[in-house]
């Protein structure tokens, strides 16, 4: 049983194979070591390169509860600082985005490049003797990697190397940026933005779930148990229940499971053959236009519903959309959901993607709503005393060794993923 | 005239404090559509995010998911109480004006909207800037676009599921 106090052993006993504790979900204390070990430590998604196409953009946003800018550097390159003055502390810039060739602070003048370099202070006569301007840049984010253009960055010195952490999860980062006819994505079609009362690992983890949606999503689903159209070009979704229970097409989902907490499920077979609209005939020809009809229907043939790169963002190929997770407490978390642009593609093909998204990912969408009361409801019932396990043991021992060696498979309405998950999760908060 | 408009208004919100989903949706034309962005002066709702932009299609799916028994984020329900105010009208816009990306109205009508809605223990507070684009079809008032501009649109949001 768990002893209560966070060290090594404490923290360990709250992860057993098929159930984890509540207190992962509950405690402030855990949410507090979270913020050092896991997103003080991990790679975490901080923005795509075309959030700050030109030199000085920025943006703003937060690494765990640390606030950060990602900059776009006189040189071109970006930057990712922390958004703290090092004189007194004060958080530079406040805007969400903008551009500014100085970071000046508003406090007493304090002037950086967008690369955190200090250029000047005020009543300079008035420095310490042995002041040197260099001792005083912004602090940096000291691990940053960059995959098609997608910006990650890590807190901590050491630790797995990016091209460790990202190496499994290629793929279902092109599964989604190669249906661009420009080979490129940007993240500038607005965000949508919601509050969820619960803790952030019920983001993750749902991010992933394949076996709540027959029934969290039920009043989605139509009388023959296909839910509404949600892909231009789609007369009907996916079917999901069948009668009373989960249907046979939506029990054929797997997920997969590849270490570091990362993981994804399959899609839901959808009828391919008769996807057709105007809007998604031009896009599928002017995709067809730049990398051939053979690699093209490849690329356009759904291979992954939701991908979780551990832990702070998933990419989404059926709506198609990169969720970040903020966790601000311990039953407190914000969402981020970046609709995706395809470049090269007909924009009349984005604005159907941006506009699909606003119904199933917006705060007033008719999907996500419904995840979120059960965030809620969750973190309330979890206040009960009297139980103090949460069960995951669905497919416990089931599971099914693919490559490469370490990857797991099983039927995607088991709970692997979550599994993978407080696996890595105790790696990370470990204290070593 | 203005009266008549804002009598238009005051029913309106109504409907949706009553939960007379359809009777809403009846009020809007077949090219009618409701939008709520999610920036502060947001100039459309295409290629960027919006809290809704529903056309009748999907205001229709809408609809069908708030009178399922099962949707979660309505059980229990909302109870909403609108206050309109400020009503003002300015003229439509000209079906010959196709440039202006607005839809063809007889009178744009401007008014501001406070929404107390409370569920589950808690009470929260819409506030907006509303314009409706009305058109006179049979001699009945029709909405061809209702934009709610929320104080807050770019903030974050925990669920809605009923149009403020």
């Amino acid at each position: 049983m768990p002893d209560g106090s966070l060290n090594d052993r404490g923290i360990a006993s709250l992860i057993e194979p098929g159930r984890v504790h509540r207190r992962v979900y509950t405690d402030p204390a855990v949410f507090e070591l979270e913020m050092q070990r896991l997103f003080g430590r991990a790679w975490l998604f901080v923005g795509h390169a075309t959030q700050v196409p030109n030199p000085g953009d920025f943006i703003t946003t937060d690494l765990g509860r640390q606030p950060v800018l990602m900059t776009r550097h006189h040189d071109g390159s970006v930057r990712v600082v922390l958004n703290r003055c090092t004189h007194r502390g004060i958080k530079l810039v406040a805007e969400r985005q903008g551009n500014r060739q100085r970071l000046i602070c508003l406090y007493h003048g304090w002037t950086f490049d967008p690369d955190g370099t200090l250029l000047r202070v005020p009543v300079d006569e008035g420095c310490a003797p042995g002041f040197k301007l260099c001792d005083f840049n912004l602090a940096k984010a000291p691990r940053v990697g960059v995959y098609r253009g997608f910006v990650f960055a890590s807190l901590s010195p050491a630790g797995i190397a990016f091209d460790d952490w990202i190496a499994p999860m290629k793929q279902n980062i092109d599964d989604i940026v190669d249906r661009a006819p420009g080979g490129e994505i940007a993240l500038d079609a607005g965000v949508h933005r919601y509050l969820v009362r619960a803790n952030w690992k019920m983001q993750a983890e749902n991010a992933v779930d394949s076996y709540h949606v027959p029934f969290s999503h039920a009043s989605t689903v139509n009388q023959k148990g296909v839910q509404f159209s949600r892909r231009e070009g789609d007369n009907e979704g996916a079917k999901v229940v069948d009668g009373q229970r989960t249907a046979p097409q939506w029990k054929q989902r797997r997920s997969y499971s590849v270490g570091h907490g990362h993981c994804w499920t399959s899609n839901t077979e959808l009828k391919e053959n008769e996807r057709s609209s105007a809007v998604y005939d031009e896009y599928r020809r002017t995709l067809e236009a730049a990398v051939g009809k053979e690699r093209s229907d490849w690329i356009l043939t759904p291979r992954m519903h939701n991908s979780l790169l551990y832990p702070n963002v998933s990419f989404m190929g059926l709506n198609m959309h990169i969720r970040v997770i903020k966790p601000i407490a311990v039953d407190l978390t914000e969402v981020n959901i970046y609709p995706v642009r395809l470049l090269g593609a007909p924009e009349a093909m984005n604005e159907r993607n941006t506009r699909l998204l606003n119904v199933t990912h917006a705060a007033a969408s008719f999907v996500q709503s419904d995840d979120l009361e059960a965030f809620a409801r969750a973190q309330a019932g979890l206040q009960s005393l009297q139980t103090d396990w949460v069960d995951i043991s669905r497919g416990l021992g089931r599971e099914e060794a693919i490559d490469p060696p370490g990857a797991l498979r099983q039927m995607a309405t088991d709970e692997l993923v979550v599994r993978g998950q407080f696996r890595a999760w105790l790696d990370y908060m470990s204290e070593a | 005239m203005a009266g008549e408009y804002e009598q238009f208004l005051i029913h309106e919100s109504r409907l949706l404090d009553e939960r007379r989903f359809r009777d809403w949706m009846a009020l809007f034309t077949e090219d009618g559509s409701y939008w709520v962005p999610a920036t502060i002066g947001q100039r459309s709702p295409y290629g960027q995010t919006s809290l809704f932009y529903d056309d009748l299609e999907l205001m229709r799916t809408r609809i069908d998911r708030l009178e399922h028994p099962l949707i979660h984020v309505q059980t229990p329900p909302s109870n909403t109480v609108h206050l309109i105010g400020s009503v003002t009208t300015e003229p439509g816009v000209p079906a010959t004006d196709p440039e202006s990306g607005l839809p063809a109205s007889d009178v744009l009508v401007l008014s501001s909207a406070i929404t107390a809605e409370y569920r589950l223990d808690r009470t929260r507070t819409f506030i907006a800037r509303q314009r409706h684009w009305l058109r006179r079809v049979d001699g009945a008032l029709r909405i061809v676009r209702k934009r709610v501009d929320l104080v807050n649109c770019e903030g974050a949001f925990e669920a809605i599921a009923v149009p403020v």
